[in-house]
This record gives C-alpha cells, sequence and structure tokens, in this order.
C-alpha cells in the first residue's frame, strides 16, 4: 500500500529523498525502477514466443505472443459485424459492460459494507444482531450463489451486479469492523470530554480512524469484484469480457482466450490503482506520519 | 464553580481476580485549588481521575462536581491525556476546534480565541501541522489549548508531562503555571515525580497501592507566582524533605 511515492502536503516541508546509488544493472531513480520491474515479463514473452513455432506451442493449443496481439489489435480495432469475426471491433463495449457492472456492484458493497462494518464495530448491539449472520453466510463462495441469482434475477445484468455486490461487499464489512473496533480508547474518551454526542464520536472519530482498515477492504473487494464479473459473465450473462472469454474458448479461439485474460488483468490493475489514488489522498496524514516515524 | 468531592469511593475492576483499584477514597477539592495527586505505579490515580472525568463508573460511595453527581464525560471537567491523544487526521488548529465544534458554538466566537491560545502555547506557526509532524511537548501543547478552549471549571491532567525530556518538562511546567495563575481554574494533576507537585500544587495528595488509598495531604505553602526556578529554593528543598518524609512514612504504614 506504500508502494506509491509520499508526497507531503502543501503546506508541510519534507526533505528531500535521498539520492539512491544505482545498484547493478539499472540506473537509479524511477527509470532504473520500471526497467527493472519490466525485465520478468520481457523474459517471459520472449521465451513464450521462441518456444513456439509457426505461431503456437504446445501441440498448436497455445498461440505466441504475436499471435496473441494480432488477435487482440483485431478484437480493438476490426469492423464491426463483419460476420467472420464475431469479436471484431467489440473489445471496447465489452470492457465497458463488465467495468459497468463491477462498477454498479461495487458501489451498493461500498454503500452497504461501510456503514454496515463502521456500525457492526462501534456499536456492541449492532455486531450481535448483525454479524452473526454475516459470519454465517460469508463462507459460502460466491460461485455457489450462482444459481440463487439466476433463479431470483434471471440471464441479466441484475445477476452479476448481486455477485459483484455479494462478493465485494464480504471484505469491505469485515474490514471496516475491525476498523472501527480498533479505534484508539482515548480518541473516543477526547471526543466525548469535548462534547460529542456518540453521533458525533461515530462520524468524527469512528469513521475517520476506520478508514485505513476500510481501504484495505476496498482493494480486496475489488479484486473479488472482478472474479465475480468474470464468473457470471460466462455463465449469467450474453455480454462482457467473462462471456467472450468463455465464449472464444468454445470456438477454439485461444489468441483471443489470452487476450481476454490480459484485458481483465490490466482492467484490474487500472481499477485498484484508482482506489490506491484515492486512498492516498484521503490519508494524507498517515503518510506523513509513516515519513516521520 | 469546579468543586469536587469524593465520599467513600470504591472502584472494582471485575474479573476473575476483582482489582480493587481504589479503596474509600475521600477527597475534597475546592473552587480554583491545584491538587496534585502522587503515588507509585499502580496505585489507582488514573482511575481516581477517570471517574471524576466520568469516563468509567465507581463501585459504590458517592462522587459530585459542582454539588452534581457525574454520569458522563464533558467539557466542563476538560481531561489532558498522557500521551495528547490528539486527533492524528486533524491539524493542530482542527484539533483545537474539535470541542467548540461539536458543542454548535458559533464559529467566530471561538476562532479569535483558537488564535490566542495558540499563541499562548507558543504555536502559531503550526495551525495547520498534524500531530505527527510535532514533537510530544508541542503536541502536549495543543493537548492543553484543545482543553482551555473550552473554558473549562476544572482541568483533569493523567501525567501529562510524564513522557517528555527534562528540559521540556519544565517549560511545559512553566506554561501551566502561568496560565492556572491567569485562569484560576480548579486542577487534578496526577503524576509521580515529587518536584513536579511541590513545584505545581496547593496540596499534594499522596495515595498507596493496594488497595489505592489516599494516605496523606500536605499543603504546600510556597508563595505563589511560582516559577521553575524556585527548583532549587532551599524553602523548595524543605518542603521535598518533609514530603519524602511523609511518604516514607506511608510507606511504613502500609508495608
Ligand atoms: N480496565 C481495567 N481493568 C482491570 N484492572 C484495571 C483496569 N484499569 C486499571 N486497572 C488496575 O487498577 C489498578 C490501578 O490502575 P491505575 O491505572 O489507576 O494506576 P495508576 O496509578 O494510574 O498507575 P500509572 O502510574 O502506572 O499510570 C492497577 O492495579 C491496574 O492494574
Ligand atoms: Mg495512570
Amino acid at each position: 500500500m506504500n508502494d506509491a511515492p509520499a508526497r507531503a502536503l502543501d503546506a508541510a516541508p519534507v526533505p528531500a529523498a535521498p539520492k539512491v546509488k544505482s545498484r547493478g544493472l539499472f540506473p537509479a531513480g524511477r527509470t532504473g525502477a520500471a526497467m527493472r520491474a519490466a525485465l520478468l515479463p520481457i523474459l517471459v514473452i520472449v521465451a513464450w514466443q521462441l518456444a513456439g513455432s509457426g505461431g503456437s506451442l504446445a501441440g498448436g493449443v497455445l498461440p505466441t505472443p504475436d499471435r496473441v496481439w494480432d488477435a487482440w489489435v483485431v478484437w480493438a480495432f476490426g469492423p464491426q459485424g463483419m460476420g467472420l469475426n464475431p469479436y471484431s471491433g467489440t473489445w471496447l463495449s465489452n470492457v465497458l459492460f463488465s467495468s459497468m457492472r463491477v462498477a454498479q456492484g461495487f458501489v451498493l458493497a461500498m454503500a452497504i459494507g461501510i456503514p454496515a462494518g463502521v456500525m457492526i464495530g462501534w456499536s456492541r448491539a449492532v455486531s450481535g444482531t448483525v454479524d452473526p449472520t454475516i459470519q454465517l453466510l460469508r463462507p459460502i463462495p460466491i460461485t455457489a450463489w450462482l444459481p440463487f441469482s439466476i433463479a431470483v434475477f434471471g440471464i441479466q445484468d441484475m445477476g452479476a451486479i448481486f455477485l459483484i455486490a455479494l462478493g465485494g461487499f464480504y471484505p469491505v464489512v469485515v474490514n471496516a469492523t475491525h476498523g472501527a473496533r480498533d479505534v484508539d480508547r482515548n480518541w473516543i474518551r477526547a471526543a466525548e470530554m469535548m462534547g460529542a454526542s456518540r453521533f458525533d464520536v461515530l462520524r468524527r472519530v469512528v469513521l475517520p480512524a476506520a478508514l485505513p482498515a476500510i481501504f484495505t477492504g476496498l482493494r480486496i473487494g475489488l479484486g473479488i469484484a472482478w472474479t465475480a464479473v468474470i464468473v457470471s459473465e460466462m455463465v449469467a450473462v450474453k455480454s462482457g469480457l467473462g462471456y467472450v472469454l468463455w465464449d472464444a474458448y468454445y470456438v477454439g479461439r485461444m489468441d483471443v482466450v489470452i487476450a481476454d485474460m490480459l484485458s481483465i488483468g490490466a482492467m484490474g490493475l487500472l481499477s485498484d490503482r484508482l482506489i490506491v489514488t484515492v486512498e492516498h489522498w484521503a490519508l494524507r496524514w498517515r503518510r506523513l506520519q509513516s515519513a516521520s516515524r | 464553580m469546579g468543586t469536587i468531592r469524593f465520599r467513600e469511593v470504591v472502584k472494582t475492576y471485575p474479573g476473575k481476580q476483582p482489582v480493587i483499584a481504589l479503596d474509600r477514597v475521600n477527597l475534597d477539592i475546592g473552587e480554583g485549588e491545584f491538587v496534585a495527586l502522587l503515588g507509585p505505579s499502580g496505585c489507582g490515580k488514573s482511575t481516581l481521575l477517570n471517574l471524576i472525568a466520568g469516563f468509567e463508573e465507581m463501585t459504590s460511595g458517592a462522587l459530585s462536581f459542582n454539588g452534581g453527581t457525574v454520569d458522563s464525560p464533558g467539557p466542563e471537567r476538560a481531561v489532558v491525556f498522557q500521551e495528547a491523544a490528539l486527533l492524528p487526521w486533524l491539524t493542530v488548529e482542527q484539533n483545537i476546534a474539535f470541542g467548540p465544534s461539536v458543542q454548535k458554538r458559533p464559529r467566530a466566537e471561538y476562532e479569535p480565541k483558537i488564535r490566542e491560545l495558540l499563541r499562548l502555547v507558543g504555536l502559531e506557526r503550526f495551525a495547520h501541522s498534524l500531530p505527527s509532524q510535532l514533537s510530544g511537548g508541542m503536541r502536549q501543547r495543543v493537548g492543553i489549548a484543545r482543553a482551555l478552549v473550552m473554558d473549562p471549571k476544572a482541568l483533569l491532567m493523567d501525567e501529562p508531562f510524564g513522557a517528555l525530556d527534562a528540559q521540556t518538562r519544565m517549560s511545559m511546567q512553566q506554561l501551566l503555571l502561568d496560565v492556572w495563575q491567569s485562569l484560576g481554574t480548579t486542577v487534578l494533576f496526577v503524576t509521580h515525580d515529587i518536584d513536579e507537585a511541590i513545584l505545581l500544587a496547593d496540596r499534594i495528595c499522596i495515595m498507596s497501592a493496594r488497595p489505592g488509598r489516599i494516605t496523606r495531604e500536605i499543603t504546600v505553602d510556597l508563595p505563589r507566582p511560582r516559577s521553575v526556578d524556585q527548583l532549587t529554593d532551599p524553602a523548595f528543598i524543605r518542603h521535598k524533605a518533609a514530603i519524602m518524609a511523609e511518604m516514607r512514612e506511608a510507606q511504613k504504614e502500609h508495608a
């Protein structure tokens, strides 16, 4: 979580990072770090390309990287509706379908999970009435909810959104609960002695204090949300990256399958970065804290 | 206005082996009086302070503040914590404004006051800093400003300077002396530093452990206003010798 460079608040002068001497192959600084990070993926791709012959390996099952790239280019930029290639030109719309579902489901998971978790962690009464039920349902994997979801919501968006929301909900609620439960007792006492009502304490002490844990939950939850969207699109919806993934496998288009997998990974990474960015903004006070320790 | 009264107050922490933290404590603190609570670790000083602060409930006895019962924390009994207990996501200014703002006091009323307090504790330049950017002594000064901004009738301080180095501690003691001299609020000050107790207090209550009781009360009749320079005065040394004798005596009786 602290892999992004720490930036100081405008007002706070922070000493410049000490110059790091270059170690080994790579130059110092950001460029060197990027080069170091890219090394392994490049090696894998080169090895994969060299291992194949005539555009495929493993007895013709796996396409080489250049084939995957070609398939993706057609999928992304090819003309639509040409019959021969049903995927041509549909990449963006499928990415958007999946992303929209993740966004809707995940907003739902946050809207319920954050308040629920904070309330559970803060109030013994709420914890006693709600937490056991959550703990009882939590071991049921979201994949086991698929038939239920299809039966209730049918083959359409709502089914996928339900699964995503459910999958994202658990880590969000559990982490928010921990965050709200672990609040320093003296912070609460200080607020109370300053005249804060129970609601003030909840909103102005417990919630901000739980925020770091909440963000941890959001990141885990978002990962599960992507799993949920792919699973439900493979089974219960007729569009999106998950649908294309399964469909392409069925007709033997492994090049599209791999291009699809990489697309899912890229979207997952992108959405995670989005949360990390918000987190860095919301928890500025914490970065300064760790910088000064 | 700021009187504190303990009558036969008992506090037991339940558990497999219940702890009698306070055993029939009697204590009267008058309006504007500065009382230090002195005793070894674990003798129940914090427990006593937490009861009058309203953080914990007594097991039996009678406890009153200004003649009324104490059932919850409130801004008329401001607490200064040992580790300041500032909210780390709020700036210095926001931490001080927390009380007035949850009490829905008008901003125009408390903002000038905060500026004045920041000047008083020497933190004008740090109004927009976060607690983590401050030293321990600076944080404690914010803790004091946060308490004073509410115009409390009593200040309850639990080893507020215990975690500070000797030099910072002395400048904080002077600050507190000056502030108290001009405001005249009732102060209950927990410490295990004899010098600190003598320097600050009108009266020192010595506590002993297991069970926690007040065993001696000693009046400090050093002239006011006081300053940390008096730490080496012959009168101060005489007081210290007397108090140490009393403490030894108390220890013998309760051994
Ligand atoms: N919440 C609690 N539950 C059980 N026992 C407690 C609790 N708080 C305090 N005690 C016990 O009560 C006794 C008095 O504790 P207290 O914190 O009041 O001591 P103290 O004089 O403030 O000590 P110190 O100088 O170390 O802060 C101790 O024996 C302690 O173990
Ligand atoms: Mg204590």
